[in-house]
């Protein structure tokens, strides 16, 4: 009951906002890619509100459903600096979803993941929602990939929490073809974080990730293309001790009209992710679990305000 | 040369007959559309890198051997259709913007803008940043739209001029 109200509330939330922004504005810095940044920025003095929603589904066994809504204006200073504020929320629902003997011992299923508490009882479901936090985004772009051969882009973005605080730090990379109907991208992740869900409330961890996509504009306002994800995880600061390894594969959809825009895509974890380094427990089936799962689902709607 | 575009609902619709009074007022056009071959195709695609096929079929010509061309390139979200005029001796004598459906970069119908092809030929680089200014913002309808103006140019010199 909790879930279904608090995942129909996210969505009302975000269907509320995209209606009543729709009537008075007219579109830019969109998302091709599900997970991808481009170096496709706001104009400078455009204003544009953006509204995501994911969902991370299935874990080893049981249930496992991580949704996490972002709410964000994001603005441009000049034409090759944009700037972003979020809001973000969240609801977790596991139950039985591990079933490594290091997490769950002699049972053959236990409750885990990323969200639950190391002092919940993993015998029995865990749900909680509520506003995570906040964060705030700069992009610059170096070189703009419509004039130059490879657009060239820094992103930084730190994150406060009640799951975890975050700076995260993108070198953004990304080449048009076909009078720029292909997009190539491509984005390094590295991510310093402080789960606060935890032991202590005060535990680091560090990420590094490999993105990369193509999108092709198949028919006015539609693109489609694949993108993949190669996610690799350390228990210390600043990519000491890794602890996971995982890769993710899956195609996305793009329509965009002059007045707004949408992006659905899906990501699923290929077989052959591992843990180690201390951190075996995240594991099983050859996947890796924590905040991952087999699914991931994202949907993007932007609106233009200016 | 001045043109006011209409302005409605965020859209740009000169049609092309506008477009005809605008370049060559009091002038007399006839329509002489020409088959596109692979060849011309591949030159044009050459000059201007424009992927986007070029259509033969929207052509006009006048009695001094002054031409109308009206061209479509790829804009962010749909095509951009535009009008060259091009004078007898393979200059540009004005670009029109017939129809733009984007969120913004409508400074491109500007006359400001598109006053910088009047004069330029097939032998003039025609290239965004080089001696085609850009409107920040605008950057991928301003190169295009470039190319598209380079790539007419080409056209007049290898297939018109003869005609």
């Amino acid at each position: 009951m909790t879930m279904k109200l608090t995942i129909k509330r996210l969505i009302a939330f975000s269907c509320l906002l995209a209606a009543a922004l729709h009537f008075s504005f007219a579109h830019a810095g969109e998302g091709v890619f599900g997970w991808i940044y481009t170096l496709d920025l706001q104009p400078k003095g455009k204003l544009e509100f953006e509204q995501r929603l994911q969902l991370n589904k299935a874990q080893a066994a049981g249930t496992y459903d991580a949704w996490t809504a972002r709410t964000e204006l994001e603005y441009g200073l000049t034409n090759d600096l944009q700037v972003a504020g979020y809001i973000n929320s969240y609801y977790t629902h596991a139950n039985q979803n591990y079933t490594n003997p290091e997490a769950c011992g002699d049972s053959p299923s236990c409750t885990g993941g990323y969200g639950v508490p190391s002092t919940h009882d993993s015998s029995t479901a865990y749900s909680k929602s509520g506003i995570e936090g906040g964060s705030l985004e700069a992009i610059y772009r170096i070189t703009n990939p419509v004039t130059s051969p490879v657009g060239v882009g820094l992103y930084l973005e730190p994150t406060w929490g009640r799951n975890k605080d975050e700076l995260e730090a993108r070198l953004l990379l990304q080449s048009n073809f076909i009078d720029d109907r292909l997009v190539l991208a491509g984005n390094v992740v590295v991510a310093n974080e402080r789960l606060k869900f935890i032991e202590n409330g005060d535990v680091p961890e560090s990420m590094l990730d490999f993105l990369v996509g193509a999108s092709y504009r198949f028919a006015p306002k539609w693109s489609a293309g694949v993108e993949a994800r190669f996610h690799n995880d350390y228990s210390e600061l600043n990519l000491r001790n890794q602890v996971q390894r995982a890769t993710f594969v899956g195609p996305n959809m793009h329509y965009a009209a002059k007045d707004w825009w949408v992006t659905g895509a899906w990501r699923y974890q290929l077989a052959g992710g591992t843990c180690m380094g201390g951190g075996e427990a995240e594991c099983s089936n050859a996947r890796v679990w924590d905040s991952h799962s087999v699914n991931e689902f994202i949907v993007k709607v932007g609106f233009p305000l200016n | 040369m001045m043109s006011i575009p209409i302005i409605a609902q965020a859209k740009i619709y000169t049609s092309i007959e506008q477009a005809q009074k605008i370049l060559f007022p009091n002038k007399q056009l006839s329509k002489t559309p020409i088959i596109i071959t692979d060849d011309l195709q591949e030159t044009m695609r050459r000059a201007s890198s424009i992927r986007h096929p070029f259509q033969g079929d929207r052509i006009w010509k006048t009695a001094d051997g002054s031409w109308l061309i009206v061209d479509e390139v790829v804009g962010k979200h749909e095509m951009i259709t535009y009008a060259v005029g091009i004078s007898p001796n393979g200059s540009v004598l004005g670009v029109e913007i017939l129809e733009y459906v984007e969120s913004y970069g409508y400074e491109v119908a500007e006359a400001q803008w598109r006053k910088q092809f009047i004069g330029k030929s097939a032998t003039d680089p025609i290239k965004l940043n080089q001696d085609i200014q850009n409107i920040g913002g605008a950057t991928l309808s301003c190169k295009h739209l470039s190319d598209g103006v380079k790539r007419v140019t080409v056209l007049f010199e290898a297939a018109l001029k003869a005609k």
